[in-house]
């Protein structure tokens, strides 16, 4: 089996984000629940099997369901890549509620106090 | 009207970088009656509220930008703190007619109504036309979306009785506020009406175009349709 420079890069870069996902959720760093861990096996942990196994694109588009492997990858891709950006935007949309809270409690805390 | 006696009304208005004008704003409410005013300055750069607290009105500031929706918001919190049984909103650049806060006020003290919303469309005179296009745009998106019509959804001009500003809570921090004000009348039932409102389209409100770009009713629009999914 011949392995291609891209297939090492590709397994390193996957070992480094999920070692990194599994040392922040051990030292319960904030923000970083079981569900984020998950999603990161999941995404990069995909990316290095694919990587060392290429022909798991196959099973990929069996169960997908979509003939071309590659295209059942870059499928999955995109549906996990707007399943990240769904989430992002949720939590940007919560702090800006945030931010606007603790805006309005500074500005009316005079007001408060007199009461 | 201006009678406070029997009810206390207050006069909340939202300010973004309105120095120029918030002063005169402040001088056309009291001739039209009314003493207790709230301005909430919105983070501006100028010396919006050094100029309100100038007029001896309460006058309090957001540290950064949050947006016109936010603001409104922060000045029905602080008129509500101080006790408001009826709570007028108006925008800060001088457009709105204070001498209509009368006609807004009036079903709510003598009809029962719960909130009443100003209408630049029942008489649109003076209007620019794509004002009032891109008006009828958000009057059906509001629709759509949160089950109400009515005739203006994007006015800021409106007045609420207490139990109203108390139940009605929104997420909106920009333009999209308005439209979600019509959301909670439709979930909780308010008793509302709709008045017609004068609307002064000045060189200086005109000048403020970057409130009423297309762009930031692309904005409005997706944030109405997230705060439904998300």
């Amino acid at each position: 089996m011949t392995i291609h420079v891209y297939q090492i890069i590709m397994i390193l870069v996957a070992i480094v984000m999920i070692s990194q996902g599994v040392k922040n959720y051990i030292r319960g760093r904030s923000g970083q629940t079981l569900y984020k861990l998950a999603i990161r096996i999941v995404v990069w942990g995909g990316m290095g099997l694919i990587a060392i196994f290429p022909d798991f694109s196959n099973f990929l588009a069996n169960i997908v369901g979509i003939k071309g492997n590659i295209n059942a990858v870059i499928l999955t891709g995109f549906i996990l890549t707007f399943l990240m950006i769904f989430k992002l935007l949720s939590a940007i949309e919560r702090l800006e509620q945030q931010i606007s809270e603790v805006t309005r409690d500074d500005s009316l805390k005079e007001l408060k106090s007199e009461k | 009207m201006g009678d406070e006696n029997a009810k206390k009304i207050f006069i909340a208005i939202p300010a973004f970088n309105e120095e120029k004008v918030i002063q005169d704003v402040i001088k056309e409410v009291r001739a039209a009656g009314y003493r207790n005013i709230v301005i909430v300055d919105d983070g501006s750069s100028d010396n919006t509220q050094q100029k309100a607290a100038e007029m001896g009105v309460v006058a309090i500031k957001h540290k950064i930008n949050r947006g016109k929706g936010a603001a409104t918001k922060t000045a029905i919190e602080a008129c509500k703190l101080l006790d408001a049984d009826i709570i007028v909103t108006m925008d800060g650049d001088g457009q709105h007619d204070p001498k209509d806060i009368d006609n807004l006020i009036s079903p709510i003290l003598t009809e029962g109504y719960e909130v009443v919303l100003g209408s630049r469309l029942k008489n649109p005179q003076g209007m620019p036309g794509y004002k009032i296009i891109q008006n009828k745009i958000g009057n059906m998106l509001t629709w759509f979306l949160f089950g109400l019509w009515v005739t203006d959804s994007q006015s800021g001009f409106r007045a609420y009785s207490r139990h109203a500003a108390e139940v009605i809570n929104t997420r909106g921090d920009r333009y999209e506020y308005d439209s979600e004000v019509i959301r909670e009348i439709y979930v909780y039932k308010l008793k509302y009406e709709e008045i017609s409102i004068k609307v002064r389209y000045t060189e200086y409100s005109m000048g403020k175009l970057h409130k009423q770009s297309l762009m930031n009713g692309i904005i409005t629009l997706y944030k109405m349709l997230w705060r439904l999914i998300s």
